[in-house]
């Protein structure tokens, strides 16, 4: 168990590192979903099961659909 | 000693996200990094070793984990989610006004 | 102060904080809640005190109810400031949808995700869940019907009428229980302790249920009418 402990705490970081990187928003939001995905599997790693379902059904769900509804609605300037 | 180095990594990243990047939409990203990395170390702490806390009728339980900080976990991802909402609320209201979310070439704040 | 002194400036800010936080590892005491603090009381006689057999559930909706209480205002205070800065004047645009195997796909499976829903809020007690995961689980069924049948149509079906006052009925179980524990049993937020039947049924531990029930409505009806709100385009306004 502790090598897919560390294997998963890789591609935290990894996504972590690729959410902040990117100029345009959409690609941000979609690695920041990546990121709730691999929180929730964690959490279960760490015996916590109420904090999992949380996570998938908040995280994985709603923020990524609020996320997406506010970048839609949103012009960029004419100076970019 | 690796929960508390990963603890570090994610919260500075962001932090950098939050003072670094001037795109409003990052801000907001960085705000909810912190918070996971909060979320992530406080649950290893309550990790001994042990079995989830839920009780089995008609057997004998071994050690349980501790309840106390997932209860306090998860109240915070509500509160997190629930800000982030609001959050974006305003930028879309903002953008509306100004036709642009870079934080520096809003007209009026830099003044 | 020109831009070289700036980036020296931040990138000195960010390693003074890095910095701070790594010598707090050594300087921090051992976590002794296990042994001596309040962990070893809630799971001793957390079975006895409560009749739940969810123990997180019991920290969450009796031994700290009213933290539990102070969230739901959290959510309601959110809820109240989007449809505040967000309210439309003029005639709201909607889609017409996707198409038509996704909307029959999703007529089918819609009741069997609200069954689930109800299943979470109402086991809180006997397995992991509880108001607030069940909650969101009822909420996504108002974001599908957005997304895959056009917002017309859940405007149609649960108006945001209809959200409100089911969030003010959520609201109003969760603090008619309280001020029933003050007549009955002399605290707020107390378990009423006569509703018990024996552990491990779905009608046992008290007043927890009820809570549950509450919750849910609150938190499911406040996060379908923020999604609502969030997704009208209406014709170019002039400023």
């Amino acid at each position: 168990m502790a090598i897919l402990e560390i294997i998963l705490l890789v591609f935290l970081i990894f996504s972590a590192v690729m959410a902040v990187r990117f100029d345009e928003e959409l690609i941000s939001i979609i690695f920041l979903s990546i990121f709730s995905l691999i929180l929730t599997a964690l959490y279960l790693l760490h015996k916590a099961a109420d904090v999992a379902l949380a996570e998938a059904v908040i995280g994985a769900g709603l923020n990524t659909a609020i996320f997406m509804s506010a970048i839609s609605q949103i012009r960029h300037g004419d100076s970019d | 000693m690796l929960n508390n180095l990963i603890f570090i990594i994610l919260f500075m990243l962001g932090f950098y996200a939050l003072i670094m990047k001037t795109n409003l939409i990052k801000n907001v990203i960085g705000l909810n990094l912190m918070e996971a990395a909060v979320f992530f170390w406080v649950i290893s702490f309550s990790d001994i070793g042990g079995e989830i806390s839920i009780h089995k009728l008609g057997e004998t339980m071994g050690e349980f984990n501790d309840p106390v900080p997932q209860a306090l976990t998860l109240t915070g991802i509500v509160i997190g989610a629930s800000t982030a909402a609001l959050l974006l609320t305003l930028i879309i209201e903002l953008n509306k006004f100004s036709g642009t979310i870079d934080r520096d070439k809003i007209e009026g704040l830099n003044d | 102060m020109n831009k070289l002194m700036k980036k020296t400036l931040i990138s000195a800010v960010l390693i003074a904080v890095t910095f701070a936080l790594y010598q707090n590892f050594t300087l921090m005491p051992e976590y002794r809640g296990l042994n001596e603090g309040i962990s070893d009381y809630i799971i001793t006689y957390g079975l006895n005190d409560t009749g739940s057999l969810n123990l997180i559930t019991a920290v969450l909706y009796d031994y700290r109810a009213f933290d539990s209480l102070g969230e739901s205002t959290v959510i309601f205070g959110a809820v109240s400031g989007i449809v505040l800065i967000l309210s439309r004047k003029m005639l709201p645009v909607s889609s017409k949808g996707l198409s038509f195997i996704v909307k029959r796909t999703l007529g089918i499976i819609t009741p069997f995700i609200a069954l689930f829903g109800f299943y979470v809020i109402s086991h809180g007690h006997l397995s992991p869940g509880g108001g607030f995961q069940g909650g969101v689980i009822l909420a996504a069924i108002s974001i599908i019907f957005s997304i895959v049948y056009g917002s017309a149509f859940d405007y149609r079906r649960y108006s945001p009428q209809t959200k409100t006052v089911l969030e003010t009925v959520g609201a109003l179980i969760f603090l008619g229980i309280g001020l029933a524990g003050i007549v009955m049993e002399g605290a707020f937020l107390s378990n009423l302790g006569f509703l018990t039947a024996e552990k491990g049924t779905l009608i046992s531990a008290g007043s927890i249920p009820y809570i549950n029930i509450g919750v849910g409505f609150k938190v499911g009806a406040g996060l379908a009418i923020i999604f609502y709100s969030m997704i009208q385009k209406t014709f170019e306004e002039d400023f």
